[in-house]
């Protein structure tokens, strides 16, 4: 107990302190141009933490953040303007304005991944540029607009007064942002990263929590706006475009994704760097020491072949371009857009961490700061209840059908599934077992037949309304939250755990909840031998951990109904008799489970019945060892001749 | 621990760098600020130019007698990008500089607007030059406003627009077009055209008005528009290569009216990017890159050599920047200081006539009054004439004026 | 409303609309290999055109500044390749999005500087006075655009469906490693796709700088127009592209002369925005079955 108060106090009084340093600045310097820059870091900060929740957490491409920075600024200048409000409710405008709108723009950018999502974000900017350019009535359009800083509760706010009120909303959103990251939020977001499909299986909305965390980061854009129409007080929709983005990606990804301290780094680089460009002597400076830590990195990553040539060379050859280039150019802010466009290059390819990533990285070696420590596991009883199985019909298809154009891949396939049975599904390679099992688990929907579940229809067509039902799985190829760790995987999927409304959770009230979900998903992954890696990140455990890590994280929905699919595939003999002993004990848990699986000794050993596909048909059923000696079995698998060779 | 070092060495940097403004003691420090890059970029480089070729000068000769010590120009750059924030900041980055003398420049209107408030607020002495838009300088015309620090060298848009639409009602002309672009610039410049229109007694009829954004390169939209409503001319009012735009479209659509408007339309761009469509064109100029005097023409070589061009991209920004430096530098040597609020003083009465490219300027300025922008306003009718673009130049539009012109330098022997 | 301006308004917007397609394929070629686009690919039609404007102004007559532009395009596209798209397609992630904005911002900026930031005309041989076609006035300039882009297009199909190579395009896209074992280089192929990209951009910039001026700005409103048509008509259909195009310039030339012209952009973007929002693989494109 004392060291979780030593490890909290030490983190939580770094960041007071930072906050206390940074509030005394004004009573220190008198100078008003570091006063405004300082004004302006903290708003950026706050933009960038919005920014950080797509761009780090969502790892997309999110190019429409500037937008609503501009969205957010007109909202509360022209509130003020018009309505004459004063500057909480203004504020509050551009924050629930940019809510709204990042959430009705994530409804078409929901669907899309990649440049399709980067493409979507780019035209909305474009767009609103558009919108706030020609509304001239509104707007005043390209000439301008000039706001009045309207005062807060009837107090007029100069220069270290705003300041102090940027400053305490930046130390408000990082508090309300660290709870709430850190939070099943936090980890919903990094999981629909990794797998959307895995994320919709378990039970977690990709879709609700996409557009969450895109109208979460745009509302902080909205914020951050506010106050920077308060602090220039004039603006123009120039102001808001594609260059200004890519200024805020470099904030980010230099300073570090995933990270609040990154997104203030990052925050603090944007603020500084026409003063930086523009001495030319602190560029140079600058340029040298970053050319120094490429050529650092890349000899040990060569050495430790941790890295490819060109990823060591790349940020080396773009570092001494800007070295060069600072001892040659005439003019250094002429270059500027690629004095930014070889930094970022030099970070992305050589420091995808950022800076804070890195630095991060190297200090906690030196300062050897221990993880929080894992609470005691739970009972197993109270996270994965036994339940009384009777061997009645659980999962009836019937005449269940999948075509893909030509390609029958189910064709009438019939199956009842017993409650508390284990269920071998198998059939050569193509036969269709993976397809059917994808159409029952709701990622594809069915082109014909039937689906019952205890007698009810079974949704269709969504892995998220099949999950709810009491039905989880795992997957032929991996879909495991790669980033996060072993027990963070598991902890994404619990069930009927979380339940603390949002606002509380930003408040940090939700540590109890999180501290019993941790220990259900510690004793889930104790059963399936992984208790002493619940800390490794997922995708640096070994294949068979990784095997099993999908059964604990599916086992975490507490399902009625498991479906493994080809969970022994390319397992050694070892982890094969571990998986065996791990089914078991999941089966006496009363768990009915269907098993896909082309290693037979193991379907003989857990099954109680057998289906077997072929050509999309079911063309034999009944118990393993009956199953095995079917004619029809033994020439799907192994062809005409052999039939021949039986007889 | 780690992080808030970091966080702490960051904030510690940044002030460092903010303090750390140390210049050498004995210069006269004057800041040049305009749009370098950008679609103004002509005009703001020209004035930069214009503006470093008078400071080289007066260096070359051991800089500005200051109370019997000679000290040099040191010139600080600042590029705006014509952008309004980027206006802001500079505004407050030169605000906070101790030691500035002064600051020279600014071309888009919009950007005056952001930044030149926190000059004022520290009394630093601004010449804007070549920034025409009324708005600049009315922006100060409250009567509370009893003292201003900011002073304006060029042909404001209540001259040029009243010279423009002079231009069309003596050309008999009964229907026009106005087109503006969508900056302040541009639609500050239709509010002075329309004002303008009625004053002269609503002889003209706007059949259409229509605008543009900058960035555009097709305006055959507008210009369908205006050539269905009848207009006998266009006048427009802008600031970048849409003025090309604008001229090229019209000779797509087989529209051949004149084309008069702002003083942008001299720059670089219009002439090369318009080419044969330009020709024609009319707009006020307060300088014209002709040799017709001794001191425009060994302004304009030395231009030339300095900066390795044929041509000036533009000849009105340039001879102002250099002009404007001149009577900066004689309001130095009056008040014997490098002090701004001095030099302030000085050029609200400076005594001595100053001898420039444009003319020689006789007491430019007087007493800040809001009643009367004119006080802090250098350029006065007479001494703008009418343009033309002729062949890729632009030339005098009336001979008149070049001969009075001629004549005034011959007369005063220089 | 007068037929003929209607008429005028929807003809020159067309040819715009062919630009953008011929821009548009460039995104094409190199989707077929990789499932990559060049995000900076408005860049690389700015950089070749003002390569091929030093190339004229250094006195080579038009016919073999063409070639020379063609050949720069090229090795530009390669530039692209090696720095920005292909360590991130080693690693099977998404950075080329990111890496191709910045290589386009580099690009950028080095234009400016090393050519100026002003616009500048660009020499064509094809005179730009205007005919009268069925009333509506048109220049021999946009004719050119036309012919430039249906030729391009035309090789480019045929490319496609006619010899190996393109094959080797499909099967690479298809399955990449599959590929290599039948014996085709991915990254070669790749390469080539890049290569190509690069050579049509350059005949965009050729077709466009006459009628839009040369400058470092000239792509950015490309760009995006690009980006309409080849997602609204999907990132593999063929003709698709250049009837999307057309729709498109008509579109905006009719909503910049009835909402007004600042709207222009309008129609393309709240087009793209449908399209990504209704059907992600665009009208033509085929749909993505996703295997687990």
């Amino acid at each position: 107990m004392k060291g979780q108060w030593k490890r909290f106090l030490l983190l939580r009084g770094v960041e007071l302190a930072a906050l206390v340093l940074l509030a005394a600045v004004p009573l220190a310097i008198t100078n008003p141009f570091a006063l405004a820059l300082l004004t302006l870091l903290a708003i950026y900060g706050i933009l960038l933490i919005g920014l950080d929740v797509t761009v780090g957490y969502l790892g997309q491409v999110n190019l429409g953040h500037a937008a609503f920075l501009g969205i957010g600024a007109y909202c509360a200048g022209l509130t003020v303007a018009i309505l004459g409000w004063g500057m909480p409710a203004a504020l509050a405008a551009g924050f629930a304005i940019c809510l709204a709108l990042g959430a009705l723009l994530a409804l078409p950018a929901l669907r899309l991944e990649g440049p399709q999502f980067a493409l979507a974000t780019l035209s909305f900017s474009a767009l609103t540029t558009t919108v706030i350019n020609e509304w001239e009535s509104l707007t005043q359009g390209a000439q301008g607009l000039q706001v009045a800083r309207p005062p807060v509760l009837g107090v007029a706010l100069a220069a270290p007064g705003f300041y102090w009120l940027c400053l305490g909303l930046l130390a408000l959103v990082w508090m309300a942002m660290r709870n709430l990251l850190g939070s099943r939020w936090g980890r919903a977001f990094e999981a629909l990263r990794d797998s959307p499909i895995a994320t919709d299986a378990m039970g977690v909305g990709t879709y609700r929590h996409k557009v969450i965390a895109f109208a979460l980061g745009s509302s902080l854009g909205g914020l951050a706006g506010g106050l920077y129409a308060f602090n220039f007080q004039y603006l123009q929709p120039q102001s808001f475009t594609y260059e200004l983005m890519v200024i805020l990606l470099l904030g980010v990804v230099l300073g570090g994704r995933k990270s609040l301290w990154g997104a203030f780094v990052g925050a603090a680089l944007i603020v500084l760097l026409p003063n930086l460009l523009s001495n030319r002597l602190l560029f140079q400076i600058f340029s040298a020491i970053g050319l120094g830590l490429a050529v650092f990195a890349a000899g040990r990553g060569l050495a430790k072949k941790t890295t490819k040539p060109f990823q060591a060379l790349a940020p080396v050859v773009a570092t001494g371009l800007l070295l060069v280039g600072s001892l040659l150019v005439a003019n250094t802010e002429d270059w500027r857009k690629a004095i930014f466009a070889l930094t970022l290059f030099s970070v992305v390819v050589g420091l995808p961490e950022g800076l804070m990533g890195f630095a991060a990285a190297a200090l906690t070696k030196v300062f050897r700061i221990a993880s929080a420590p894992l609470p005691d596991a739970a009972q197993l009883e109270s996270v994965l209840p036994a339940r009384a199985a009777g061997g009645e019909p659980l999962l009836e298809l019937h005449q269940l059908m999948r075509h893909f154009g030509g390609v029958h891949a189910v064709d009438g396939v019939s199956m009842t599934v017993s409650a508390g049975h284990i269920h071998g599904l198998i059939g050569p390679n193509g036969s269709g077992k993976s397809t059917a099992v994808n159409v029952i688990s709701g990622l594809y929907a069915p082109s014909g037949g039937e689906m019952r579940l205890r007698g009810k229809p079974l949704p269709v067509g969504s892995l998220f309304k099949v999950a709810g039902c009491g039905i989880a799985r795992t997957f032929q190829n991996l879909q495991l939250f790669g980033e996060l760790s072993a027990i963070d995987n598991v902890m994404v999927a619990l069930k009927d755990v979380f339940h603390t409304p949002v606002p509380l959770v930003m408040l940090g009230l939700a540590f109890n909840e999180e501290r019993q979900a941790r220990a259900a998903a510690l004793t889930l992954l104790q059963l399936v031998g992984l208790g002493a890696r619940a800390r490794v990140r997922a995708k640096d455990l070994t294949y068979g951990a990784q095997r099993f890590l999908e059964i604990a994280r599916a086992l975490a929905r507490k399902p009625e109904l498991l479906i493994l699919d080809e969970p022994a595939a390319g397992l050694a003999q070892p982890d094969v008799a571990e998986l065996v002993k791990i089914i078991r004990r999941v089966h006496e848990l009363g768990v009915t489970i269907v098993l896909i699986e082309h290693h037979m000794d193991v379907v003989a050993e857990l099954c109680d019945v057998v289906t077997v596909l072929d050509g999309g048909k079911v063309i034999a059923e009944g118990p393993a060892h009956v199953v095995k000696r079917d004619p029809k079995v033994i020439e799907a698998y192994l062809g005409a001749v052999a039939t021949e060779v039986a007889q | 621990m780690k992080k808030t070092l970091i966080a702490a060495a960051m904030v510690a940097v940044s002030t460092g760098l903010l303090a750390v403004q140390t210049f050498a003691a004995d210069t006269v420090k004057i800041a040049i600020t305009g749009p370098f890059s950008g679609g103004s970029a002509p005009m703001g480089t020209s004035m930069r130019d214009g503006a470093k070729l008078a400071i080289s000068e007066i260096n070359a000769r051991g800089g500005i007698d200051v109370g019997g010590k000679k000290m040099k120009i040191e010139v600080i750059e600042r590029d705006d990008e014509a952008k309004n924030e980027r206006g802001a900041l500079i505004g407050q980055e030169l605000a906070s500089m101790g030691d500035l003398s002064g600051v020279i420049g600014t071309v888009n209107t919009g950007v005056v607007l952001a930044g030149d408030k926190y000059l004022n607020e520290k009394g630093i002495t601004k010449i804007i030059t070549p920034a025409a838009g009324s708005q600049s300088m009315t922006q100060w015309a409250r009567p509370e406003v009893k003292d201003l620090s900011i002073f304006r060298f060029a042909a404001h848009d209540g001259i040029q627009a009243a010279m423009v639409v002079e231009e069309a009602i003596n050309r008999k002309l009964t229907k026009v077009a106005l087109l503006h672009d969508s900056t302040n610039y541009g639609v500050s410049g239709r509010d002075d055209l329309l004002a303008q229109i009625k004053k002269q007694g609503g002889k003209l009829e706007v059949v259409a008005t229509e605008k543009f954004n900058i960035g555009d390169k097709d305006m055959t939209a507008q210009l369908l528009k205006t050539k269905a409503a009848g207009a006998q001319a266009i006048l427009i009012w802008g600031i970048g290569p849409e003025l090309a735009a604008i001229a090229n479209g019209m000779a797509k659509i087989g529209m051949k009216v004149p084309l008069i408007g702002g003083w942008p339309l001299s720059m670089s761009n219009f002439l090369e990017n318009a080419g044969k469509n330009g020709n024609g064109t009319i707009m006020p100029q307060t300088f014209i890159e002709e040799p017709i005097t001794p001191k425009a023409k060994s302004f304009i070589a030395a231009y030339h050599k300095a900066y390795n061009v044929k041509r000036i991209p533009s000849p009105v920004s340039a001879a102002q920047g250099y002009d404007a430096v001149l009577i900066f530098a004689a309001a130095v040597k009056q008040a014997k200081s490098a002090d701004t609020h001095q030099i302030k003083e000085a050029l609200e009465d400076l005594k001595d006539p100053v001898p420039g490219v444009i003319t020689t300027w006789q007491h430019p300025y007087s007493k800040w009054d809001p009643a009367k922008e004119e006080t802090h306003e250098a350029f006065r009718r007479e001494a703008t004439v009418m343009g033309m673009v002729k062949d890729g130049q632009v030339v005098f539009a009336n001979d008149a004026d070049r001969a009075r012109l001629t004549k005034a330098a011959a007369g005063k022997g220089k | 409303m007068d037929f003929s301006v209607i008429a005028q308004m929807v003809v020159s917007g067309a040819f715009m609309g062919l630009i953008y397609a011929l821009v548009a394929y460039g995104f094409q070629l190199t989707y077929a290999t990789s499932k990559s686009i060049n995000f900076g690919q408005g860049e690389l039609v700015m950089v070749s055109a003002f390569f091929c404007l030093t190339l004229t102004n250094l006195g080579l007559p038009y016919w073999l500044m063409v070639p020379g532009g063609l050949l720069f395009g090229a090795v530009m596209g390669l530039v692209v390749e090696r720095t920005a798209v292909r360590l991130a397609l080693e690693q099977q992630s998404e950075g080329w999005i990111l890496l191709t904005i910045i290589l386009g911002l580099l690009f950028f900026s080095s234009a400016e500087n090393i050519w100026g930031r002003d616009d500048r005309p660009f020499p064509t041989p094809i005179s730009a006075d205007p005919m009268q076609i069925f009333g509506v006035d048109i220049t021999p300039l946009e004719i050119s655009v036309a012919v430039g882009v249906f030729a391009i297009m035309g090789l480019i199909e045929l490319f496609k469906r006619k010899t190996l190579l393109g094959k080797a395009f499909e099967a690479v896209s298809a399955d990449r490693d599959a590929a290599e074992l039948m014996g085709i280089s991915a990254t070669g192929t790749v390469m080539l796709s890049y290569a190509l990209s690069g050579m049509v951009a350059t005949v965009a910039g050729i077709l466009v700088s006459p009628i839009t001026t040369v400058g470092p700005t000239m792509a950015s409103a490309l760009i995006l127009k690009a980006f309409s048509v080849a997602v609204v008509a999907g990132l593999d259909s063929g003709f698709g592209i250049v009837v999307v195009g057309l729709v498109l310039g008509a579109l905006e030339s009719l909503a910049s002369f009835y909402i007004g012209s600042g709207w222009r952009e309008a129609p393309g973007l709240v087009l793209l925005i449908l399209a990504l929002a209704l059907r992600p693989t665009g009208i033509f494109g085929k749909a993505v079955i996703r295997k687990v």
